[in-house]
C-alpha cells in the first residue's frame, strides 16, 4: 500500500487571485507532496510558435508565491512554461525565473526539459522511422514529409510524464519544461510513488486548469487532491469556492472532443466508468481506466504564411449599410484585377479577406442574417501577402477604393466611410499556420529532448540582463 | 423552444486547433430531457445546424449525472487558417443555439 500523494495544482499563465496566500497556506496544512502548474498550450493559435514571441503572461511572477511555499516545505514544483513552449519561449520565462530567484535570495536546483524538437532529429525520424501521421482529420494534413520539416519555423512536442520523472529522480527542487502535455506534469510524481496510471491521469485531468474545475470556476485559484491506489479526493483550498460533483464532471468535458475518452502518450484515459461522490471534505473520484497503447507524442509545428496588414473603416451612412457587401466585394475585385497585383494573386502570394462587423464577421458564410440591421458597421480589410511591403500596399489600395469607390445611390462623394486610425494601414505581423500537428512514435519517451539540471539564478543570467538594461 | 432558451450554460471552445466542442448544461431534468430527446442534438441535427457534412460531426454526447451534453465537430476554419475569425472558438455556438428543439421520435426515451 503506497502512501497518498497530495498535489497542489494551478495554472501558471493566469495571474493568481489576491488572496492566493490563504489558499496555499490551507493546502500545506492538509499536506502537499508536489506543486504542479501548466503554462503551455496551442489555444492561442500558431503565431507564438512561429514568431518566437511570448504571450505577455509573466509566468514567473504567477508562480512566485507557490515556489516560496514549495521551497519552504521542501517539496518539488513541476511547471511547464512559455505558452507555445519552444526553447526561445522557455528561455524568456527562465530569465524571469532567474530574476525572481535573485530577488528573493533563492537558489533552487531545477531540472529543465527543453521540448523543442531538433529539425535534424525530426528529419531523420521522417526518413528512417515509422510514418509520422496527422493527429487531426480536420487539418487536411498528410503524413509528415521532409519538406514539412524544412518549412516549419519551429517544432515542439507535448512531452509526457517520463522526462519530468527522470529529473525528479535526481532529487531536484523542481522541474520546468517547455511544451508539455498538461496532465503528464500532474502524473509524474504520483506514478513514481506507485499511484496507478489511471488514477494519476484522472487526477491530472481534473487538476490541470487549477480552480477552473471548482464552483465558481476561476483559473486564478488553486485546487488540491490526495491520490491513493484506488482514486483521489479533490478539495478547494479557497473558502470562496468548492469542489462539487457537477463542477468536476463538467470539467472533464472542458476543451476535449470526447467526454470520457482521451488519447495520451502510451495509452488512453477512459472515464466512462468513473464515479464521483461527495465526502465531508471534498469529492472522492474513482473508477478511471487506462488502456495501454503504443507510445506517441503530439508534435506542433508552425510555418510562415506571409505578412498581415489591415485597414479599418467605420460605416454609418444608411445607403452604404444597405449595400455594404457589394461595396466591399467591388473593392476586393479591383485589388485582385489591378495589374500591379494580378501576378501575386495568381501565384498565391497575396490573399485578402474583408470582414464586416455588424454583418457576418464572426460566422462568415454560416451567418443566417444577410443584412446589416444596426445603424453602423465596421469593415476590416485583412491582407496576407508574401512580404510586408506588398501587404501594406494592398491594404492602402483597398482602403482608397473603399473610401472613394462609387456605389449606386451614393450621396457621400467626399468620402464613403470614417477612418478611425491613422495611419490607415496597420502592419500587424508575420502570419503562421499549424503545418505540423502529427503523432511521433517513440521507443524512448526521453530521446528527442534535452534534459539538464541548473542552479537558479543561473550564472551570469541576471547580470547580463542588468548590463543589457544599462545599455 | 430554442436550445438557447433551454440551456443555462453554453460553452464553445477549441479542443485542439482543428476541433470545436460545445458543452451544454441544463438547469433541470425537464429541460435536459427536451434537449436530449431533440432532433437538433443528433449528429444529423448538428450537421444541419452548421451546414456541414455529417462526417465532420465527431459526436453528440450526454451525461445524465450533471444534465450536460457535448457536441464536437471539426472546425470549418481553424486557428491554423490565416483568416480564422475566432481563434479560441469561443463564439461559434450560435448556429446550434438558434436551433429549435423538436423531438426526435427515433431517439426513444432518454436513458
Amino acid at each position: 500500500m503506497s502512501r497518498p500523494v497530495r498535489i497542489l495544482g494551478f495554472v501558471n499563465h493566469i495571474a493568481p487571485v489576491p488572496d492566493i496566500e490563504d489558499e496555499i497556506r490551507q493546502a500545506f496544512e492538509w499536506g502537499v507532496d508536489v506543486v504542479v502548474a501548466q503554462g503551455t498550450g496551442s489555444d492561442w493559435g500558431p503565431y507564438w510558435l512561429g514568431s518566437g514571441e511570448q504571450v505577455s503572461a509573466n509566468q514567473a511572477a504567477n508562480v512566485e508565491p507557490y515556489v516560496r511555499a514549495a521551497l519552504q516545505h521542501g517539496v518539488p514544483f513541476v511547471f511547464s512554461f512559455g505558452i507555445a513552449g519552444a526553447d526561445v519561449h522557455l528561455e524568456t520565462c527562465l530569465r524571469s525565473f532567474d530574476e525572481m530567484c535573485e530577488r528573493n535570495g533563492w537558489s533552487p536546483e531545477v531540472g529543465v526539459v527543453r521540448s523543442e524538437i531538433g529539425k535534424d532529429y525530426l528529419a531523420a525520424a521522417v526518413a528512417d522511422g515509422p510514418p509520422v501521421v496527422p493527429c487531426s482529420e480536420g487539418a487536411g494534413h498528410q503524413p509528415l514529409t521532409l519538406a514539412d520539416v524544412a518549412d516549419a519555423e519551429r517544432v515542439v512536442a507535448l512531452i509526457g510524464p517520463e522526462p519530468v520523472q527522470e529529473l525528479l529522480g535526481r532529487g531536484v527542487d523542481g522541474v520546468i519544461t517547455g511544451r508539455a502535455l498538461d496532465i503528464g506534469l500532474f502524473m509524474a510524481l504520483p506514478m513514481m510513488r506507485g499511484i496507478p496510471t489511471a488514477v494519476a491521469a484522472h487526477a491530472g485531468k481534473l487538476l490541470e486548469c487549477g480552480g477552473l474545475a471548482l464552483e465558481p470556476g476561476d483559473s486564478g485559484r488553486s485546487i488540491w487532491a490526495s491520490l491513493d491506489e484506488t482514486g483521489f479526493e479533490v478539495r478547494s483550498p479557497s473558502k470562496q469556492a468548492r469542489a462539487s460533483v457537477r463542477s468536476l464532471v463538467s470539467h472533464t468535458f472542458y476543451e476535449r472532443a470526447h467526454p470520457t475518452l482521451e488519447e495520451n502518450p502510451g495509452g488512453a484515459l477512459d472515464l466512462s466508468q468513473a464515479t464521483y461522490h461527495e465526502t465531508a471534505t471534498g469529492i472522492r473520484c474513482a473508477g478511471a481506466q487506462w488502456h495501454e497503447a503504443p507510445y506517441t507524442l503530439l508534435l506542433e509545428g508552425a510555418r510562415r504564411e506571409g505578412f498581415r496588414a489591415v485597414t479599418l473603416l467605420g460605416v454609418r451612412e444608411p445607403e452604404l449599410l444597405r449595400q455594404a457587401r457589394t461595396w466591399t466585394d467591388a473593392a476586393e475585385r479591383e485589388v485582385r484585377s489591378a495589374p500591379r497585383f494580378a501576378a501575386h494573386v495568381a501565384a498565391g502570394r497575396l490573399r485578402i479577406s474583408t470582414r464586416i462587423f455588424g454583418l457576418d464577421a464572426v460566422l462568415g458564410e454560416l451567418e443566417p442574417n444577410r443584412a446589416i440591421t444596426g445603424h453602423e458597421a465596421g469593415v476590416l480589410v485583412d491582407v496576407v501577402a508574401d512580404n510586408e511591403e506588398l501587404a501594406r500596399e494592398v491594404a492602402y489600395f483597398a482602403f482608397i477604393r473603399l473610401f472613394i469607390g462609387p456605389y449606386p445611390g451614393r450621396k457621400t462623394t467626399a468620402g464613403n466611410a470614417a477612418a478611425p486610425i491613422m495611419p490607415v494601414v496597420i502592419p500587424v505581423s508575420d502570419v503562421y499556420t499549424f503545418s505540423i500537428y502529427h503523432l511521433l512514435p517513440l521507443a524512448d519517451p526521453l530521446e528527442p529532448f534535452r534534459l539538464s539540471v541548473e542552479r537558479f539564478p543561473r550564472a551570469g543570467a541576471v547580470k547580463e540582463e542588468a548590463a543589457h538594461a544599462a545599455v | 423552444m430554442r436550445l438557447y432558451e433551454c440551456a443555462d450554460i453554453i460553452r464553445s471552445k477549441n479542443a485542439g486547433p482543428f476541433t470545436l466542442t460545445i458543452d451544454l448544461f441544463f438547469g433541470d431534468e425537464e429541460r435536459y430531457s427536451i434537449a436530449k430527446g431533440s432532433m437538433l442534438l443528433t449528429v444529423a441535427g448538428v450537421a444541419q445546424a452548421y451546414g456541414v457534412e455529417e462526417s465532420r460531426v465527431k459526436g453528440v454526447y450526454f451525461d445524465d449525472r450533471i444534465r450536460a451534453a457535448k457536441v464536437s465537430l471539426l472546425r470549418w476554419s481553424s486557428s491554423a487558417d490565416p483568416f480564422c475569425a475566432d481563434m479560441f472558438g469561443a463564439h461559434l455556438h450560435t448556429p446550434l443555439a438558434d436551433g429549435e428543439l423538436v423531438p426526435a421520435l427515433s431517439k426513444g426515451v432518454p436513458a
